[in-house]
């Protein structure tokens, strides 16, 4: 049994979301009822690393009267940019950059101030991913008492149903979504909208369900926009105008199917063997915003008489106040993580399980996505709903 | 054997790559050899996979044939950096639990597991580089030496010129100069044309997007534009929109080439995006991944401050990188 911890650093992972200062709430509340001090690290380890680039010397005190103001957007203590404390960035005395491995500083900086745990927000973004986990578990292995919270745009974390942030950003996606089918629907039109998820779809799923979209393509299922186009002729068929195409922004076409053949890259690229002529030059790379949605929407033209307008959702949903349930969960987990601490918990991950708060070992969550399986009821629900994902499995309305 | 590689041990270089028929690193056809690690860390990179002077992993998710199939770089990792993914069944890489030990790289038979970087002698990179001599003797082509900076590896990028010049090879570099004088005058002594780079003019802008200063690398500039008179020069910048797409920079740059007869030309290099989808092969993110394309006109704009300035009549077509 590990001894209690009696002061506890706070910081979060890079990308914001909604109700990240709701989790400091929650943590400072419950911190108080234990007799635990708790400190927010500004800028993810910057505030331990470069202490001289805050007035308050990179640790803000939290106590409980932050929940009075909390919950109105932000994080209060600012989130990882890119500050990776393996891999700092720094101009060595031969006045070369160089990446160097500074987690020992972050330790020792821990143990001065006199912290004995770290609750980390993880999770998040597009390549970068579970980057702040990784860092987490790392620092961990290295004898850091540590609990992480769970964030995600996606929510694609594995053994999490729901991350911190997902529900307010889908009620954001969905509110936009219907906005746009709404309009796009009055003056005849296709919008073809891209909607956050590298990995995973529920986002472009669920929010693509709320809004009623005529399809949605999943990073998980491949699509043919063939078979797109029918289904939206058979919308029109029945006598629904097709306006909603939702993409998630790592969905991908199936081999040889009708797609935007990017173009193979100019002489160059043919002559360089190290260029790929699928990427060649220009923007059908890896996750540039919003070029899902121009490739669909390009190659979606060819196949209907419907003009098809592009629309990038990416920065916009991610803001904001919270949904009701992100507000409960923020603080349910910030609570949630200091109470694990008290309870001598080390290495885990909180994970909201109705009506339990669980902890799982991080071991469980690192190197693992958590997907949209293709044969669940949701998929089976959505296609009833006459939803096409530019599959084999379509069912016409 | 060649002179340059007698001895006890062969000299070698951390080489990156070989590309052969380049035709915009210097005069003529060319071959390049990239030389892997960098002292800057530009964030408009196009070659990331140079910037750090050890070998590498990459993956490319698409030559992966799935755990089902194969499996085999899974059992290898020591670190439990690999993983499979439930969307199709293939490997990922985390690369942050990654720690470029390599040992994933020969059990990969699709090799959708490669590395970047390998050391080779100088007679290993010339034997290659000699497959294209015909075409240079036709375009008065030769060797460029890049990277990365070569001028890091002094020793190699020496001798490796000086045995290519020994053999009738033109030589060419591209440096951006961030490095000791003393490497820099090493290799210069040993190169027919220099291609160097002025990135941006503010000191503090130049950090700000580069990593650091640029006060040594226009003190070495200036220095060889002095010391050696005989060298062709050709300055660029890479042009980056709202980076340094503006006439101050060119102006600053011009004003400081143009009293020397041996800078013989600047070229524009338009910002492109070659680089992007090498960024995901390392797992590493592309800060400029949202930037504009350069537009034609600004390119226009300053290519036409720079014609004025050699006394040339403006030409609307402009160096492409």
């Amino acid at each position: 049994m590990n001894p209690r911890a009696t002061k506890i650093a706070i910081n979060i992972g890079s990308g914001l979301l909604p109700g990240l200062d709701l989790v400091l709430a929650g943590a400072a509340l419950a911190a108080d009822g234990l007799g635990i001090e708790v400190v927010g690290i500004r800028d993810g380890y910057d505030g331990l690393l470069y202490p001289e680039r805050y007035r308050e010397g990179g640790l803000v005190p939290l106590r409980p009267g932050i929940a009075d103001t909390a919950g109105r957007g932000g994080s209060l203590i600012g989130v990882a940019a890119r500050t990776d404390p393996f891999r700092v960035r720094t101009i060595t005395p031969e006045n070369q950059v160089d990446e160097v491995d500074r987690s020992d500083d972050v330790l020792e900086a821990l143990r001065a101030a006199g912290i004995d745990a770290v609750i980390s927000v993880v999770g998040g973004s597009a390549i970068t991913g579970l980057h702040a986990l990784s860092v987490a578990f790392k620092l961990h292995r290295k004898g850091l008492r540590t609990v992480c919270v769970p964030k995600s745009v996606e929510n694609e974390i594995a053994s999490v149903p729901q991350a911190l942030g997902y529900n307010s950003v889908l009620s954001h996606t969905a509110e936009m979504l219907e906005r746009i089918r709404t309009g796009a629907q009055d003056i005849g039109r296709l919008a073809v909208v891209e909607v956050p998820g590298q990995h995973a779809g529920w986002l472009a799923l669920q929010s693509g369900m709320a809004a009623l979209a005529d399809a949605v393509l999943l990073p998980e299922i491949p699509y043919d926009l063939a078979k797109v186009a029918s289904t939206l002729a058979d919308h029109e068929g029945v006598g629904r105008r097709p306006a909603l195409v939702v993409v998630a922004e790592g969905a991908r076409p199936v081999a040889g199917g009708a797609t935007a053949a990017p173009d193979a890259g100019g002489l160059r690229a043919s002559l360089t063997p190290n260029a790929d002529p699928e990427f060649g030059e220009g923007e059908h790379v890896i996750d540039r915003t919003g070029a899902a949605a121009k490739s669909v929407a390009l190659a979606l033209q060819r196949l209907t008489e419907r003009d098809v307008l592009p629309f990038s959702l990416g920065h916009l949903v991610r803001g904001g106040a919270s949904t009701a349930l992100d507000r409960q969960l923020a603080l349910a987990y910030g609570a949630g993580a200091v109470r694990a601490l008290h309870a001598g918990e080390d290495g885990v991950m909180v994970t909201f399980q109705p009506p339990d708060l669980k902890t799982i070992p991080l071991r469980e969550t690192l190197n693992r996505i958590r997907t949209v399986p293709a044969e669940s009821e949701l998929m089976h629900i959505a296609r009833a709903l006459g939803i096409a994902f530019g599959d084999q499995g379509e069912v016409r309305p | 054997m060649s002179p340059a590689s007698t001895g006890a041990t062969p000299l070698t270089g951390r080489v990156l790559n070989i590309q052969h028929f380049c035709t915009n690193d210097g005069p003529g056809i060319r071959t390049t050899v990239f030389l892997k690690g960098c002292s800057l860390r530009c964030k408009w990179c196009c070659n990331p996979e140079s910037i750090h002077p050890k070998p590498e992993l990459a993956f490319d998710l698409k030559k992966c044939i799935g755990e089902k199939e194969c499996g085999l770089c899974l059992k290898e990792c020591p670190e439990n950096a690999i993983y499979v993914s439930d969307a199709d069944g293939k490997v990922r890489i985390n690369w942050d639990l990654c720690t470029n030990c390599g040992k994933c790289v020969p059990v990969c038979p699709p090799e959708a597991l490669y590395e970047f970087g390998r050391e080779m002698t100088v007679d290993e990179v010339l034997a290659e580089v000699e497959q294209d001599a015909s075409f240079y003797r036709e375009s008065g082509g030769g060797i460029t030496l890049s990277g990365g900076e070569c001028t890091l590896q002094p020793d190699f990028s020496a001798a490796l010129l000086a045995e290519a010049h020994r053999r009738g090879i033109n030589t060419a570099i591209e440096t951006a100069g961030n490095v000791p004088w003393e490497f820099f005058q090493r290799v210069l002594e040993h190169v027919d044309t220099v291609l160097h780079d002025h990135k941006l003019s503010d000191p503090a802008r130049h950090m700000q997007w580069v990593g650091v200063d640029n006060v040594r690398i226009k003190a070495n500039f200036q220095r060889a534009y002095e010391a050696f008179p005989e060298k062709t020069f050709i300055a660029r910048t890479p042009v980056i929109p709202g980076v340094n797409d503006d006439e101050e920079h060119i102006r600053t740059v011009l004003a400081f080439i143009r009293p020397y007869k041996n800078v013989i030309n600047y070229q524009l290099l338009p910002y492109h995006r070659y680089g992007e989808s090498k960024y995901g092969f390392l797992g590493r993110v592309y800060a400029l991944k949202d930037f504009p394309s350069l537009p034609a006109d600004t390119l226009r704009r300053l290519q036409g401050i720079i014609d004025e300035a050699f006394g040339r009549a403006t030409d609307a077509k402009t160096a492409s990188a």
